[in-house]
């Protein structure tokens, strides 16, 4: 307990100090200490904890309002806080390279990397609260912050608009919480998460089903579920890469976090809790996946990505919770320990991908996939960790996403007891993960075909090179990590299996040792036949490689005859997709702006290919006519008239009226 | 008696191929009234690529030859899963189809890299055609899958569908599921109606563009692993037709699924000498017959329980 209240110091005391009057460099080597320290303090509670040991809490008395803080350690926060930390680090490392340029320049950096710290303080807050206000206060911190980190960039207009959306966003998420823990203090008369569980696993019922829709609302707009995701992309496109890379890959996942964290309290949750959540992600994860398919931007498309991967992690959860409420083992073993497993998982290669998307964007300053190409041989680095993320988050073996979706297929197909049209259902909703991999498979390929391979389409971009070894570290670990999580799957699911067992207390303890087991045995299986995938591969391009009878002769591609190719006659990325997107035009708003060529001597032309997001679109085109409706009716309405005040008055009347019969119980 | 299943399991693997595209190109032959290659032809032609020396592309970068082998393995490492001789499979564990599935998209995306590799104008429309009709196709097989599993409450591969032949279902699903696999076939191994492994017309080919730009080696690997796709839905298309089960009456069962996998084989060409390849447009509601089919069967099964 000491050492997360030393941790919570040394993270604030880091913050204040990356603000002093120095040299920018010596700030940011003040913040990534202060990390560091942090980091080690909190390992050194987290992983006992992980390991199985007890929990941790404690408490400090504070004055009323606040009253006394609680903290509590269990192995659920312990696992998020033991790779949150870490990779905030390699964020803020990245940042080092990343900013490289401001460095010696008159702006001051230093609160860049105090803000950095401070989301690493609102994880310790957010993963150890044991009642709301800390809980809260934490929440909102890492909301503010990663706000901040978005608009570094904040003379451009654009990137302010993106970062104010966000920041609506993620406060009208916030009045969905506050909304569900009113409900739950007027009921729990304790603002303890040990208070607010007790009501809410005893009382099923209208009023925790209203609960639990306003948790998943808010916790979907935190995690960027659909439709709750259009601030998504558009934060990601504009934030400088490793902020973009820890809000998808790191502080989003508070939601999740948050959404498990309250399953737990409830104890129990009823059977249409789980087909809702479940129905839900997959919606999340099939859009997101449609949606990177047009993208442009690379930025954009690794953020559509996020709210796909979170409907994965969201589908397993699910079925986590159908098994809790059928009483099944196997089911929650392998829906929430899949579910978890692939929240880290994607952490790792989403990370990594958004790393080298600022690889490229430092060198070529520009993201836009129809003006670049032909990076692999400049940056081969970052074009190898991208082509690893890239199958990593298509869930292909033998990389880690495909150690924690065959987790979520196994428990979508096993033959736990349950009805035959629940069966099928589940199997349908295997097939539409299959869909969802096999999407993301092509955007991956679009992506990193038109980028990294083929030849550079733009000559006026600044010549490629490797990026400082600052951002190629940070990003060379995650792509260990993914090797190492798919390879071996089983330290993988070592690190979950202890936050899994939490979600199996009310089951017998040899059931679920023995369900954890049979899952291991799977998984070592898996992680097998990586591993001679690997092996095979490495040993017979080996042998390729000894046939030096047989190395190639160099020609130009094939054109079919067509001797002078330019690098404007390669695929470009509108064209690979418009094919698949044709099918989902009604999903997919594709804007598209062309000039023909006309007269015998054209000289511009072009054509210009937007996915936009439709239900950002529908959003503003409501708003806009909410405005216009306004309008209309203020201008025919009279102030003085005494029907709009009596109206006015009786509306507010009901909707005080409604709370308090609400809060009294009324609806139970 | 198991090491002996295991042998011909893996005997069937790397034979077949070949001896699947010689009835294939002899079933074309003889619609055709010529007297078409040797059966054991692509053998000599795998042969002659293993001698040439390749020509790479100057834009190629070391993941073009990579991509080449990494299809290879992952479809010889699939086949491997795959029951082809009925209720058995070499490597058998929980939920292998999973691992089945998933290897043959690693061996996708790797063609696909391949192909984007060389920069060229036309790879990329085949990539593109593979990687949209892939979206249709690999949904199908998990819903197959899926009727499968509802039926029979098993979770390998080779039990679910060993099992099946005992679940009353059987008479029903087999049409329907045997209809699904074979258009799997078609598009996965790049054969007519999907696609025309012979036209040399660039803008109707998806498989054989994607490697115009390989030669030698890496050619021969490319099309072995073709022919090993075609295999192994061959195989599984034998296994839900077999009705001998290999662990009590083996060598039945191995004859049945040799006869059966030949006339798959003959099928599949048939098809192609009687029917030209669909338009581009309408190839994923081709894809979608087998989606529906194998729906279908999961909606046979969940009324059949119902009873």
């Amino acid at each position: 307990m000491n050492q997360l209240i030393l941790a919570v110091l040394a993270l604030v005391f880091g913050a204040g100090l990356c603000l002093l009057n120095v040299d920018n460099r010596v700030r940011a080597a003040l913040g990534l200490l202060s990390q560091a320290v942090a980091m080690v303090l909190v390992w050194s509670v987290a992983v006992p904890v992980l390991m199985g040991g007890p929990e941790v809490s404690g408490g400090i008395s504070w004055a009323y309002p606040i009253g006394a803080i609680h903290f509590r350690l269990d192995a659920l926060g312990a696992f998020f806080l033991s790779w949150s930390l870490p990779m905030t680090l390699l964020g803020s490392v990245y940042a080092v390279g990343y900013l490289q340029k401001y460095f010696s320049g008159p702006r001051h950096v230093g609160v860049h990397f105090s803000l950095l710290n401070m989301v690493a303080l609102s994880f310790v807050l957010v993963y150890t609260g044991d009642e709301v206000v800390s809980f809260l206060f934490g929440w909102e911190v890492a909301a503010l912050a990663a706000w901040q980190l978005v608009i570094w960039d904040y003379t451009n207009s654009k990137v302010r608009f993106a970062g104010f959306n966000y920041l609506v966003s993620t406060h009208v998420g916030l009045l969905f919480l506050v909304a569900a823990l009113m409900i739950l203090y007027t009921h729990g008369q304790s603002w303890a998460f040990g208070d607010i569980g007790r009501w809410m696993s005893h009382h099923p019922g209208t009023l925790r089903n209203v609960v639990f829709l306003l948790l998943v609302t808010s916790f979907g707009l935190k995690s960027a579920f659909f439709p709750f995701h259009s601030w998504l992309p558009r934060a990601h496109a504009a934030a400088p890469a490793h902020v973009s890379a820890l809000m998808s890959g790191v502080i989003h996942k508070a939601g999740l976090y948050a959404l498990l964290r309250f399953t737990l309290l409830a104890g129990k949750p009823d059977e249409w809790m789980g087909w809702f959540l479940i129905a839900f992600s997959v919606t999340s994860a099939v859009i997101g996946a449609l949606y990177t398919v047009g993208q442009r931007d690379l930025k954009r498309l690794l953020g559509y990505s996020s709210t796909e991967n979170v409907g994965i992690a969201g589908i397993g959860f699910g079925v986590g919770c159908l098994g809790l409420s059928w009483n099944s083992p196997a089911l929650v073993a392998l829906g929430f320990g899949g579910g978890l497993l692939h929240v880290l998982n994607h952490a790792f290669f989403k990370c990594q991908l958004f790393y080298a998307a600022g690889c490229v964007y430092q060198i070529k300053h520009v993201i836009d996939m129809e003006r670049l190409g032909g990076l692999f041989k400049l940056m081969p680095v970052t074009a190898v960790c991208f082509v690893v993320g890239g199958v990593a988050i298509s869930a292909l073996p033998p990389f880690n996403g495909f150690a924690s979706e065959f987790m979520i297929y196994s428990g979508l197909f096993s033959n736990a007891s349950m009805g035959i049209w629940a069966k099928l259902t589940l199997g349908l909703v295997a097939a539409a993960l299959a869909f969802v991999g096999a999407v993301s498979a092509l955007s991956i390929t679009r992506a990193f075909g038109v980028i990294f391979l083929g030849n550079a389409r733009d000559p006026r971009l600044p010549e490629a090179h490797e990026a400082s070894r600052w951002m190629l570290v940070p990003m060379g670990l995650h792509a260990l990590g993914t090797v190492v999580l798919g390879v071996a799957p089983i330290v993988g699911f070592a690190v979950v299996a202890t936050p899994v067992s939490l979600f199996m207390q009310g089951m017998p303890a040899a059931v679920a040792a023995g369900t954890l087991d049979g899952v291991v045995g799977t998984l070592s299986r898996i992680g097998m036949i990586s591993g001679v995938l690997v092996a095979v591969i490495a040993a017979v391009l080996w042998l390729r490689s000894r046939f030096t009878t047989l190395s190639p002769d160099r020609n130009q591609t094939w054109g079919c005859g067509y001797d002078l190719p330019n690098t404007r006659m390669q695929y470009t990325g509108a064209g690979f997709s418009t094919d698949f997107s044709q099918h989902f035009r009604n999903v997919m708003v594709l804007l598209k702006r062309q000039k023909a060529p006309a007269g015998y001597f054209p000289r511009d032309s072009y054509v210009i290919t937007d996915c936009v997001d439709a239900v950002e679109r529908r959003l503003y085109n409501v708003i806009d006519h909410g405005d216009d409706t306004a309008v209309e009716l203020s201008a025919k309405m009279r102030e003085d008239d005494p029907r709009l005040a009596f109206s006015a008055g009786l509306a507010a009347i009901v909707i005080i009226a409604s709370l308090v019969l609400l809060a009294e119980g009324a609806l139970r | 008696m198991k090491t002996a299943l295991q042998v011909i399991h893996w005997l069937f693997v790397l034979t077949m191929p070949i001896l699947l595209v010689g009835v294939v190109n002899r079933t074309k032959s003889w619609w055709a009234a010529r007297k078409g290659p040797r059966i054991l032809q692509f053998a000599y032609d795998l042969q002659r690529l293993l001698g040439k020396r390749p020509v790479e592309s100057t834009t190629a970068t070391p993941l073009f030859r990579a991509g080449a082998y990494v299809v290879l393995v992952s479809a010889v490492v699939a086949a491997g899963m795959a029951p082809i001789l009925g209720q058995f499979a070499p490597i058998q564990f929980s939920h292998d189809f999973i691992v089945v599935a998933y290897t043959l998209g690693l061996a996708r995306i790797a063609l696909m890299i391949s192909a984007m590799d060389v920069g060229s104008s036309f790879e990329g429309m085949g990539t593109a055609r593979e990687a949209a009709f892939s979206t249709y196709a690999e949904p199908a097989l998990f819903l197959l899958i899926g009727a499968a599993s509802a039926a029979t409450g098993m979770t390998s591969f080779a039990d679910l569908i060993g099992h099946l032949h005992n679940t009353p279902y059987y008479g029903v699903v087999v049409a329907p599921l045997v209809l699904t696999l074979l258009i799997l076939l078609q598009a996965e191994a790049a054969r007519v109606p999907v696609d025309d492994p012979l036209t040399h017309l660039e803008l109707t080919m998806i498989h054989e563009v994607m490697i115009l730009d390989h030669s030698g080696p890496e050619l021969a690997a490319m099309q072995f692993a073709a022919a090993m796709k075609m295999t192994l839905y061959a195989g599984l298309i034998a296994a839900l037709v077999n009705p001998f089960n290999p662990l009590t009456s083996p060598v039945a069962c191995v004859l049945a699924s040799l006869g059966l996998m030949l006339s798959v084989a003959v099928a599949v060409g048939c098809v192609e000498s009687l029917t030209a390849r669909l338009p581009m447009r309408w190839v994923t509601r081709y894809l979608l017959i087998a989606s529906t089919a194998a729906l279908g069967c999961m909606v046979v099964v969940g009324l059949g329980a119902g009873n």
